[in-house]
Parts: structure tokens; sequence; C-alpha cells
């Protein structure tokens, strides 16, 4: 466990801090504690400054800053950073840009600005002449060139840099890992939600399982996306493996009934044209040759599903990513829990927990997808996508 | 008394015995109170007819419903519906039923769901859902006919643990196997948790909530799956006893619960209520003391095992809406602790899990696992439910002398 002559500080640098943003699910976690491994846990470190870039009617900033006195709100990320001193005085720093009421791009990108916070945090380490570990809530940004400069700065002033979504380590059901050095030759993952939004945690959830095969990451040649009839019609052409889509809904726990008076019933093909007003799916294909498809069936369920085609194995190999999620099902966002301990173990030693790479690269496919869907869903071709990893040894999603 | 062995023996006469027609799918009769949406008969029921979801792939049974006997007709009601759609018959009682319509036993299972529809209550809050009645029906069908097949019996036996016995020996009697019970033994757990066969435990703890006697009896039957895999297996239960209100907090000072026990528990709680509803916060509802103000009724039900073990349920509605335990293992320095996860409505893909369960016993003619735990737990409930009544005292239940051993293999889904 943690060298105990160490106590790590932390900043906090967020868009919006409000109930069930990604934000107070973070920030909360480090203040507040949250369920691990059987026992109430309080991470060995504290979170000593905030900045908040937006304060709406129903910001939690006022109640947190009172109810933990050790914290300080500062107007600036700078001084976030420097807590008074001039220089950089925290030992690690918790990045969200993810909700808060920011503009979105003729593509229907929303600016959240996660580069521009993390220019003006390494700022601050450039001044100081240090450097600490940052975390980066999401994918790294929505822009492609920003997202490489984040990249590649946090390599060339050599700090620990980690990034992404709670998809890749939250629960599983069943409880499965990708075999270590299975042979994949096709993936997919069905899941729901917007475009620059949940298309990043769908990414997320194959990559995060694709990425042990042999020869590890490669990275991705180019992207496809098919959204309504372009997308029923591929459905329908095989373009992506039928057993894989229909395993993958097999995993879900939220199929929308296809007919009045069934609870739980397989969609047709018809039902699922009648639930899916406006599906999206993207198809990208590795430099090795794997061929991955992420789906956007909203009004069809609302969890994260996913199927490979493994060499060695007849059946789907099949699981979801499961997401407590609130405020339907649960009252606590609990997926967050194994990202904070994840973070928390890069702040205590130094080291990312896992690649940045897994997130650069989806962070790359995100928006791939966006403009491939804006170029009239074209394929794209996408050679800066030629990004080589190993993963971790270990599995690190939450099943303890 | 019963035990394991005679079930077992029973079993595999049941099983040895001819069916009506071994190359056709099995033929089954649905016996159930109602036949509404989201109702057990329903969402259990259909699974039978349309299939389910199971180990990746959409599971259809190599079964046929081929008769239905639904008790009352509420509105929403859709059992003509199904039975036109499916090609089956609805029967207007239950020999009929499992009769077909015809002059002797047409079925190779029977498939009992007495949950949902309305029914008195008696004075210990119990619903009197006419399960034994159902089943003794079942039974004089099979006893006038001279052959006997497989039952399944949703949740408790019955409200009464006389009626429960009577029912799990007359399925010796005649020889059929006999499957019982809650989705909670058999659904997802997260973190995926079965204790050690033979392992000795020290304490165990199930945290529940919801009312009595619905939602208690599916926690004390989520505790039983767990705490029955202790060294020496299943004796039985010795005494209980049900206290409510600020005594459960006194017996938590008093460490007649351990509130380590109900930490680790509720470390695996996805739904504290209060300020997590508030404002999103995680609580330690324990260390704060919320517990206390957000459980205006707390219900301790303390077991006493005849082997001298201790388990207790906490039911704290108003404080969670998930189910969870914890235990000491005398082996282990830390606890252990997991969530028996109910998969959202109105999937509820946990009854598929069950479902799985059923299918296999009337596809095998063997029971995955004991009716003896299903016996034990009505019985647990039904005492602690007289305990309420009676001042909350302690009472000895001789009558729970039920033994039986764990399935070695899990049971759970897992894969």
């Amino acid at each position: 466990m943690a060298d105990t002559a160490f106590r790590p500080k932390l900043a906090a640098v967020v868009t919006v801090y409000r109930k069930y943003s990604h934000g107070q699910h973070i920030v909360d976690r480090f203040l507040e504690g949250y369920g691990w491994n059987g026992k109430y846990h309080h991470p060995e470190m504290d979170l000593v400054s905030l900045y908040v870039d937006q304060h709406p009617k129903d910001d939690l900033v006022p109640d947190r800053a009172a109810r933990f006195p050790q914290m300080k709100v500062y107007p600036t990320i700078a001084e976030a950073l420097t807590r008074g001193t001039g220089k950089l005085a925290v030992d690690g720093v918790v990045l969200v840009g993810e909700h808060g009421d920011y503009p979105r791009n003729e593509k229907g990108q929303t600016l959240y600005p996660r580069y521009e916070f993390f220019q003006q945090i390494v700022e601050v380490f450039r001044a100081s002449g240090r450097s600490v570990p940052v975390f980066n809530d999401k994918h790294l940004s929505w822009s492609w060139d920003h997202a490489r400069e984040m990249y590649d700065t946090a390599r060339s002033m050599k700090f620990a840099f980690m990034a992404g979504s709670s998809l890749p380590v939250t629960w599983r059901i069943p409880s499965v890992e990708m075999p270590a050095g299975a042979r994949v030759r096709e993936a997919l993952c069905i899941c729901w939600g917007g475009v620059d939004s949940y298309d990043f945690h769908g990414l997320e959830t194959i990559q995060c399982m694709v990425e042990r095969r042999p020869g590890a990451e490669t990275g991705v040649k180019w992207l496809q996306a098919y959204r309504g009839d372009n997308f029923w019609n591929a459905h329908k052409e095989g373009v992506w493996p039928r057993e894989l889509f229909n395993a993958a809904l097999c995993r879900s726990h939220t199929l929308k009934p296809a007919r009045e008076g069934f609870n739980d019933i397989f969609p047709s093909f018809d039902d699922m044209r009648r639930l899916v007003a406006a599906p999206v799916a993207y198809r990208y294909e590795h430099n090795d040759g794997l061929r991955c498809t992420m789906m956007l069936m909203n009004g069809l369920l609302e969890d994260f599903n996913f199927a490979a085609q493994l060499e060695d194995r007849r059946e789907p190999f099949s699981t979801q990513m499961y997401l407590p999620m609130p405020p339907a099902r649960t009252t606590l966002a609990n997926f967050f829990s194994p990202l904070v301990n994840g973070m928390e173990k890069m702040y205590l030693t130094g080291r990312p927990t896992y690649p940045v790479e897994r997130t650069l690269l989806t962070t790359g496919l995100t928006e791939a997808g966006v403009n491939s869907l804006y170029k009239g869903q074209t394929r794209v071709e996408t050679p800066h996508l030629a990004i080589s990893y190993k993963p971790t040894a270990e599995s690190t999603f939450w099943r303890s | 008394m019963i035990t394991r062995r005679t079930f077992l023996e029973s079993a595999v006469v049941s099983a040895a015995a001819p069916a009506l027609a071994q190359t056709e799918p099995k033929r089954i009769a649905i016996i159930t109170t109602i036949y509404r949406y989201l109702s057990h008969g329903q969402h259990i029921g259909d699974r039978f007819l349309i299939g389910y979801p199971f180990n990746g792939s959409w599971h259809k049974p190599d079964m046929k419903v081929v008769s239905l006997y639904v008790d009352q007709k509420p509105e929403g009601d859709l059992s003509q519906q199904r039975a036109h759609e499916f090609g089956f018959q609805v029967y207007p009682t239950i020999a009929e039923t499992l009769r077909c319509g015809g002059n002797k036993l047409a079925v190779d299972a029977v498939l009992i769901v007495a949950e949902h529809g309305d029914y008195p209550r008696n004075e210990k809050g119990q619903t009197l859902y006419p399960r034994f009645e159902f089943f003794d029906q079942c039974a004089k069908v099979f006893e006038a006919d001279g052959r006997a097949v497989p039952i399944y019996n949703d949740k408790h036996l019955s409200y009464s643990f006389d009626k429960a016995r009577t029912m799990v020996e007359t399925s010796r009697r005649l020889r059929f196997p006999m499957l019982a019970g809650s989705s909670l033994p058999v659904t997802w757990r997260l973190p995926d948790l079965e204790l050690p066969l033979n392992c000795e435990i020290g304490d165990a703890l199930m945290v529940g909530c919801g009312g009595s006697d619905a939602m208690d009896f599916h926690a004390l039957e989520a505790m039983q799956c767990m705490v029955e895999r202790r060294k020496g297996g299943e004796t039985g239960v010795k005494s209980v006893q049900l206290i409510e209100g600020d005594a459960v907090w006194k017996a938590g000072d008093e460490g007649r619960w351990s509130k380590d026990l109900l930490s680790s528990a509720l470390s695996r709680s996805d739904s504290p209520m209060g300020f997590s509803v508030t404002d999103g916060r995680p609580q330690d509802l324990v260390a704060s003391g919320e517990i206390k103000k957000l459980t205006p009724h707390p219900a301790a039900y303390f077991i006493e095992y005849r082997d001298g073990f201790r388990a207790t349920l906490l039911m704290v509605e108003g404080a969670v809406k998930d189910y969870t335990f914890a235990a000491r293992l005398k082996a282990a320095p830390e606890h252990v602790s997991t969530q028996f996860f109910l998969s959202p409505v109105p999937n509820v893909t946990y009854s598929a899990c069950l479902v799985n369960k059923i299918e296999q016993m009337f596809s095998t003619g063997v029971a995955p696992y004991p009716v003896e735990r299903t016996l034990l737990v009505s019985g647990i409930l039904e005492s602690c439910l007289t305990s309420k009544v009676q001042g909350n005292r302690k009472l000895g239940t001789p009558q729970l002398d039920v033994r039986y051993q764990a399935p070695p293999t899990s049971q759970y889904a897992r894969t």
C-alpha cells in the first residue's frame, strides 16, 4: 500500500460541481470517501484546492467548501495549483471537464475546455520547474490536435498522465476478462447515448478488451460511421456480424420491451427499426486487421454490452460493462469508484494505473466518428491513429 | 426429519421414471395466482414461452407450456391472450390443468407461481397466498393418476411452516423432485463472491429493505444460501427473535449484531438514501449515524442455528434500496461482502437466472439445490413474524430441525 510518509495533496479543476455531474462524482469520492473492497474507504490523500469554472444555481461548491474546510476554492486554475505560494503546491491534479454550459460546434461537439485547463496546468508546471501526475476525465479533447498535444506535452515533461471513461474499470456482468493473448476476430459494443458523448464510452468499452490481443495495440487505419437507413442497411447486409450483435443484446438488462405486456423479449429487426429512431454505428479497422463496431441504439437499451469473436472459441465472448446509474436504478454512480481508485494509485505511485494511449486512441476514434457523420458517413482514413501501446498485465476492472 | 439424502433418493427414482414422451418437448403446466404484466406469474411464465437471456444468447427452453390455471383475473389479465398466441388452454381448475382436460396427468412438470394477486393477510402481516392449496391439488392429481412430475414453487413454500413441511414430505412420499425459492440466491453477485464450502463462519449479516412478508423472505434466503456452506452443513435453527425500532440500534451497541459487518455490507450498496439522493454524495451511513435517521422502522431478525452459529438480517427500509451481505470467516482477516444484484425493471433478468434452474430440474429431474433451503427459510420467516407479534420475544424453534448439505457447485449466475 502507500508509503505512509507520503500523503499527496491534490488540486481539482472542474467545469461544474452539481449533483450527478462528473465533477461531483469524482471530487466527492476524494472528499467523502466511498465503498471499496468491503470497507468505507477514505483516499490516503487530501484534496486541498478546487477550481470550478461555472457556478450554476444548484452549485454544490458552497456546501462542500463549508463541510471540508481543508479544501480551499480558488478563482483561477493557477491559484488552485499554487495555493498562494507562487509555485506549484500540490502533488497531483484532477481535471474534470465534463458537464456545464459550453458551446457546441457545427459538428455537434461540445467544446469542453479540457485542453485549455490542461494548458493552464502545465503552465504552472513549467513556471515551477516541477510536474505532478494529472488525471483527465473522459476523452482528452474534442479535437485530435489538442489531444495529441496534451499527450506529447505529458511525455516531454515526463509527468504521469491518465484519462478515460469508467467503462473499462467498472463491474462486468459476468465478471470476465479478455483472455490474455486471445486472437480477436471481431468486436462490437451496443450501447446508448449521444454522439461526442457516450460514443466515447462505447469505444473505451471495446478498446479495453481488444487491446489485450497478441501483438498489443497498433492503432486504427480507417473508420466509417453509419446512421439511420445506412445503419439498418448495413445491419441487414451483415456489415457487422449478426451473431455478435445478438450476443451483445443478450447481455443487456435494459432491453426496451418490443411488445406491450412482455417485460423481456428479444427484439426482431422490425421491432428495432420501430424503437430506434436514430441508430449510429462507428465501424473501424485496426492496423493489424481487427474490425470493431460501436453502436448507439437509443430507444432499444440503456447499458453497455460487449461481444467479440475469438479465434479459439465457437461461441461469442460477451459481457456487460455495468454502470449502476442514478437516479433511476441507484442513488450513487459507483462506477466512479474504480475510476477514482485507479487515480489514487497514480497519485501515490507516480505511475499511471493503465496507459493513457488507450484514451488517446479512443479520443481520435470519437473525433473520427463525428467527422465521418459530418461528412455524410464517408469512410475516414486515420493514419494519425497509428498508436501503439501495451495493456497492463493485470486486470484493472472492478471485481473485488 | 427431512434430509438431503432422502431427497436425492427420491429425485433419482423420479428421474428414472418414464416420462410421457421422451423425444417430444417436455409439457409444462403453469399454476399461478395472476398473469398480469410484471407479476411473478407473467415474468417467470413468459420465459418458458419466449425464452430468456442466458450465457450470452437468447435461450429457448425445449419445453412447451400446454396448460394454465389462473386463480384471479384482474384488469390487465394476460392469460387468454397468451393462451391464444402460444396455443395452450386455460382451464378452470388445477386438476383439469394438469390433465389438460383429459382424465389423467398429461404434463411433465408443474410451475407454481403464487405471488401477487389479491389475498388476505393474517395478524402477522403474512399474505395468505394459496401455495399449499395449489400444491396439494397437484399432489392429489399425482396420487390419483399414479404418476408424479417435478414441481417448482416460487418463493417460500407457504406462510405456514407446517404446510411447507407437508409439501416437502409429500414430494418425498410421492417421489418427485421439487425446487422452490427466490431469485436472490441465483442472481449475479457484485463482486462475484462465494463462501468456500465447509468454511468456518464467525458471524454473518444480511441487509435488506422493503416490506414483510415479501422482501424479508428474499433477504433471508439470500443469507441462507451463503451461510449453508459452513462447516458441518445445515443442521437447522434453534431459536429466532425479531426486534424492532430503537431496540435494533441498542442491540448493535451491545454487540448482538456487528456494526463492522453492517459497514462492510453497506460498502456494497449503490443506493444509500438521504444525502446521496439530495446531492449525489457517497456516504458511510454507519459512521455518520445517518442510517438511524433514514430508517424509521428498523427490524433485526436474529437466527440462532442448532450448531451454535448466529446470523442476523437487518431490514432497513428507508436507508438503502438494495440487498447486501457481509460475513466474518474465521480463516480470513478481512470481512467478505457482496451485493445480490437485482437488475432493473422491467427486464428483471434475475428471474431468468431462476428460470434456468427451474428448467434444469424440469429437464433432468434433479433439483440443482435442495428445497430444504427454502423449507428452512419459510420456517425462519414464519417464526420471526410470530416473534414480532408476541412482543418481540425469543422463540425456540424445535420444529426447524431441517438438515441439508449445500450444493458443492455454485449455483448463482457468473457466466
